[in-house]
């Protein structure tokens, strides 16, 4: 259990910073400074507390330990070998699916993301696009992670093979073998991978600078080459399910193993894959391209959310020249 | 007529040539030191900017996540392209035995070999990972276009440097036997080189039709190998199923586009060179006008390439390409695009259409416009279509949804450049810039030809007379010319 | 009645710099307030939950909620404590934290002790907490076990599951009327076994349910049947699990890495045309290479001759 705990993404925030917040904008400076004040205090102290503070392990075979959380945090297995990595788990081919209709675009799956795998924020493995594929239908949420496409453009481009296709389905990228010629991102349709312009920043090579690594945790990342979403094989191996599935609080996302036919979602409720896509007339991202991905979408009918504000996407189009799929804009 | 004073006259000719072509082999002025002086400041710090980018990785340039491949790729694709020029010039016509090709093999060669050498370091100054360069010998993979180019400008490569070759080693016995005579500076080094490049060339017999059946080979082969370079350049987007890239016209537009911007880049050589080095005996602007027609004729076919490749997908306005193509047409490109149909593709042909238009004046200020004109055209192959994904670009930094290329790229590019100029400079102040062996042998069937019209002359005067008497008829005419 | 009118203007905007002055006195009173409520607690709740696995092992899990932004939310972070209650006297088993879906999770040990009723009570408290409120929660469930009988290579698929729990003279008594659901382990959780999964324990106990026919297995063609009652009033969530060889085979690929465009080595047909079309070049290329150097032998050879 604890172990999930530091793999996972921290959803809920904490009520006083959201109440501080609310306060700031409700009384002015004067409370608002009072707060702030508070506030930090609270956060100092609330620090010392966490970090001098053991905390109860139970490891998975059954055994109890006691840790501090600092050294919760840094817990990670050994990670298998390159060659195992390149293999894949025999016998699975792992799959997702996005049942549209009850995603609210909250993008915890993309925070939960971006903390197991230590990214920076700008940089979404799974980003939430806010789509409107014409002026007549309805906007939606759109999550969407790596593809791990069955035939991948991606993979069918690298020189080096530092990317490959594994036994199990998952696309990964090798960063020790990666030359950073990035045609595999100019190759792949869904703009899914990501360059490592720059250094990893200071805290994050202090962090997990020295970890081993192993293309199954994709970290520590190094500089020149191309990392994306690589659906936490590591978490797999552990038979425990992706960071953003996990991290999902509307049971968005479902994940599984085709040949077991059942994908199962953050709350534990697993289906019968086969009949769960074909009962919601599931379909995949740009199927015209023929790459054949492995991630399923459940369209976004009788949603449970509100219908996305599509004003800040205009604003964003209209002020970085940003341009989407929407049909409407075309003049010709 | 006279046999003897015609010898003597071609004697002459020659030993001119030879002199003319030596001449700047042996100089080097002030205004050369000054020119390889400022090249070699603009390369240094080039060269201080790409140490930067090594060392804070390729984020010092303006590439991100969305455009990932900029100037470089770009200066890759139209540095590959001029690379065509040696090919076309020197193999096709070769292969058709045009003759006025003779003055200007040598710098269509020289071209090729340059910027196939500068083309080919692009993508490894592109690189993420220049230190892991070897992955690509270890780990190679034969289903990557990239490699597919590193096959292929490989080869290219090889066979571009022994058809620059061949036709040097009679030149550079002649550099080395007429060094002895003349004091030059670092004769030693000079006479080392020429005697080396020279391998024993003795101007036997075999010896010149080893050379002429070697030549004729390589004019073969390496035409097929220069249509497969810019053909597999291409792939490297075309195998992509990105909006404007996925496109089957992809190789041959690339193709005619490298002829056609690489024998404009021809035609600016033999203008500097001519006025330079004071060859305008030999490049006179009868040359001029005929490689101004063969230009012509390239973008018309590269005209017919732009038809191809943007009105078919502008017909149908399929979703992410029509996207793409409103940018280009009406949208942030729009400005450049069309500047660049206009001016490179519809000017030139409007211009070069008129023999007033194939002087030499307008056509190297043509030829000047089609250069640079072809560079943004590459530029807009590839940039626009990395800012024109399947996905929405959505909430990203304003960095990502933008690109123009930033100091680091336009320095390391402008090195690049110089690095070319600098080549092409101190080959020409080591090695005569027109292969002397062709342009003699152009001379002696210039003569030939003109002996061949006084023959005819003769005989048509010998005629003339046997009409007047019937009587002469058994005199059968003094030989068969049926050269 | 114009300078009385005056007059009650006056009168008015000193009533209304009075009513300003206490309003904002007021406010300034409520910003402390909310002030002082922020830096005080949250209002918490815990829900419970009892599970004993198919491994005997008995867990106890306490979901904890508070409200934020006006709704209730799971927190993480948040200290539980677990009490033991027997016989009036709470006896503190461990804190644990919330991990980030707000579950707080101990391991109970095997014999707790019970009450006259064959009960025992787990209590889960939010005590003294800096940021949320007190609250507690407890769960009273009696020990009962599922016992499978099937036959993992029958072909009728039948699983009879029956389900019993302790009597007071220590005797295992069967359970009528309980849920049994049927589930089939899968990867990350377990699946329905079917459209009606939950079948009633009849007077001996038992419930029967025969598996679909077609359920994927593993390799072998073997799956693991759940059989689970859950949130059950007396038992809580109880579970047991045994092994079949009823599934379809799972055909392992021949061959994962198959020659291909995406795969480490090439399809031959591709490795076949670049060797033939760029080694031909490279034959031309070396037999030019040897002619360069017969051109540099020639002079001696006709020497020699």
């Amino acid at each position: 259990m604890a172990e999930e705990n530091n793999k996972n993404e921290n959803n809920a925030g904490t009520p006083s910073e959201n109440a501080g917040r609310r306060n700031f904008l409700k009384y002015g400076a004067l409370t608002a400074g009072l707060t702030l004040v508070g506030g930090s205090l609270l956060k100092v102290f609330a620090d010392n507390k966490e970090q001098g503070e053991k905390m109860k392990v139970l490891s998975s075979d059954g055994k109890v330990y006691e840790a501090t959380c600092n050294q919760l945090q840094e817990f990670r297995p050994a990670p298998v070998s390159n060659a195992e990595a390149r293999k894949g788990i025999p016998n699975k081919k792992f799959v997702m699916v996005f049942d549209l209709s009850k995603c609210d675009g909250c993008k915890k799956c993309t925070e939960a993301c971006q903390k197991m795998h230590y990214t920076e924020s700008d940089r979404e493995w799974i980003k939430v696009f806010t789509m409107h594929d014409a002026k007549a239908e309805a906007p939606y949420y759109l999550p969407k992670p790596c593809f791990h496409c069955d035939n991948p453009t991606c993979t069918k481009v690298c020189p080096v093979n530092a990317t490959f296709k594994r036994e199990d389905g998952i696309v990964l990228v090798d960063n020790e073998r990666c030359i950073g010629c990035r045609m595999c991102m100019a190759a792949c349709p869904y703009s899914t991978r990501f360059f490592n312009w720059s250094h990893p920043n200071s805290d994050q090579t202090a962090a997990i600078g020295n970890l081993p690594y192993s293309p199954e945790q994709s970290v520590p990342r190094r500089m020149g080459t191309v990392e994306k979403c690589d659906f936490c094989p590591d978490m797999l191996r552990q038979g425990k399910m992706p960071a953003c599935v996990t991290g999902c609080p509307m049971d968005v996302i479902y994940f599984g193993d085709q040949n077991e036919d059942a994908v199962t979602n953050a709350s534990g409720v697993t289906v019968k894959l086969s009949q769960f896509l074909e009962q919601n007339a599931a379909y995949r991202q740009l199927e015209e391209l023929g790459t054949e991905p492995r991630v399923y979408y459940l369209p976004p009918k009788n949603r449970k959310y509100p219908a996305p504000d599509l004003k800040n996407i205009e604003k964003e189009k209209k002020e970085k020249k940003h341009i989407d799929m929407d049909m409407s804009s075309m003049q010709m | 007529m006279n046999l003897e004073n015609e010898k003597i006259d071609i004697k002459n000719e020659i030993e001119i040539l030879r002199e003319d072509c030596l001449r700047p082999t042996r100089t080097f002025s002030r205004n050369t030191q000054i020119w390889i002086g400022s090249l070699l400041v603009i390369i240094g710090w080039g060269l201080y900017c790409y140490i930067h980018q090594l060392r804070q990785g390729l984020g010092v340039t303006a590439m991100r996540n969305y455009v990932s491949w900029g100037l470089y790729i770009s200066t890759f694709v139209f540095f590959i392209g001029i690379s065509h020029s040696g090919t076309l010039v020197s193999a096709i016509l070769r292969i058709t035995k045009q003759e006025w090709r003779r003055p200007i093999t040598r710098s269509a060669e020289l071209l090729t070999f340059v910027s196939l050498c500068f083309g080919g370091i692009q993508p490894i100054i592109d690189l993420g990972r220049p230190d892991r360069i070897f992955n690509l010998v270890l780990f190679g993979r034969l289903q990557s276009p990239l490699i597919w180019d590193i096959i292929s400008i490989c080869t290219y490569f090889c066979g571009s440097t022994v058809f620059l070759f061949l036709p040097m080693i009679p030149d550079m016995a002649l550099c080395r036997d007429k060094l002895v005579v003349c004091d030059t500076r670092y004769k030693k080094f000079k006479k080392w080189l020429y005697t080396f490049m020279a391998i024993g060339w003795k101007g036997t017999k075999s010896q010149w039709h080893r050379l002429e059946k070697t030549m004729t080979i390589m004019t073969i082969i390496i035409i097929p190998v220069a249509v497969s370079v810019h053909t597999v350049v291409s792939y490297i987007f075309a195998m992509t199923l990105r909006p404007g890239w996925d496109s089957t016209v992809f190789g041959p537009y690339f193709v005619v586009g490298a002829l056609y911007s690489g024998s404009a880049c021809v035609i600016l050589g033999m203008a500097a060179f001519r006025k330079l080095y004071h060859l305008e005996k030999y490049i006179t602007p009868r040359h001029f006008d005929l490689i101004g027609r063969v230009v012509l004729a390239l973008t018309l076919i590269y005209a017919y390439m732009n038809l191809n490749e943007y009105w078919i997908p502008a017909y149908k306005m399929a979703t992410a390409e029509g996207h793409l193509l409103n940018d280009l047409f009406s949208g942030s490109y729009s400005t450049a695009f069309w500047t660049c149909q206009f001016g490179t593709v519809l000017l030139p042909i409007l211009i070069m259409s008129f023999p007033k238009g194939r002087k030499i004046t307008p056509l190297v200020i043509t030829c000047i416009i089609i250069a640079a004109g072809a560079w943004v055209k590459r530029y807009l192959i590839v940039v626009p279509t990395l800012l024109h994904p399947f996905m929405p670009i959505q909430e990203v930094p304003g960095t990502w949804s933008t690109y123009f290329p930033n100091y680091v790229e336009f320095s390391v590019t402008a090195a690049c450049l110089a690095g070319i100029f600098l080549v092409i400079t101190l080959f020409s102040k080591l090695f005569p810039m027109m292969a002397v062996w062709e342009v003699e042998e152009g001379i002696q069937i210039e003569h030939d030809k003109q002996a061949v019209i006084e023959l005819r002359e003769q005989r048509e005067v010998a005629e003339a007379k046997q009409m007047k008497e019937p009587k002469a008829k058994l005199i059968t005419p003094i030989t068969n010319t049926n050269n | 009645m114009k300078p009385k009118s005056t007059l009650d203007c006056r009168y008015f905007l000193k009533r209304l710099t009075l009513l300003i002055t206490i309003i904002g006195l007021f406010s300034v009173i409520v910003a402390a307030q909310d002030q002082s409520q922020s830096q005080g607690k949250t209002e918490a709740t815990i829900t419970m939950s009892y599970f004993k696995n198919a491994d005997m092992r008995r867990t106890a899990v306490a979901l904890v909620k508070a409200k934020v932004n006006g709704k209730f939310a799971p927190v993480k972070n948040v200290k539980v404590n677990f009490y033991l209650e027997n016989d009036k006297t709470q006896k503190l088993l461990e804190f644990v934290k919330t991990d980030n879906k707000g579950h707080a999770t101990i391991l109970l040990q095997n014999d707790l002790p019970l009450d006259d009723s064959l009960y025992f009570t787990i209590i889960a408290k939010i005590e003294a907490d800096p940021l949320y409120e007190d609250a507690q929660e407890q769960i009273h469930y009696t020990d009962a076990n599922i016992i499978l009988s099937l036959n993992p290579h029958d072909t009728t698929r039948l699983v009879t599951a029956k389900v019993t729990e302790l009597g007071k003279d220590g005797k295992e008594l069967p359970v009528n009327g309980a849920e049994v659901k049927f589930y089939v382990q899968r990867l990350f959780g377990i699946m329905p076994a079917s459209e009606d999964y939950a079948v009633s324990t009849d007077e001996k106990g038992e419930a029967s349910f025969t598996f679909p026919k077609i359920i994927p297995g593993d390799t072998a063609g073997s799956y693991t049947v759940v059989a689970r009652m859950e949130d059950n009033a007396q038992f809580g969530n109880v579970e047991t699990k045994a092994p079949t060889s009823w599934g379809t085979v799972l055909a392992v690929e021949k061959d994962p890495f198959p020659r291909a465009l995406w795969e480490p080595y090439a399809p031959l047909p591709l490795v076949m045309t670049i060797s033939i079309l760029f080694g031909g070049v490279w034959f031309v290329y070396f037999y030019l290479f040897f002619q360069i150097w017969k051109i540099k032998k020639d002079p001696i050879e006709t020497a020699k001759s």
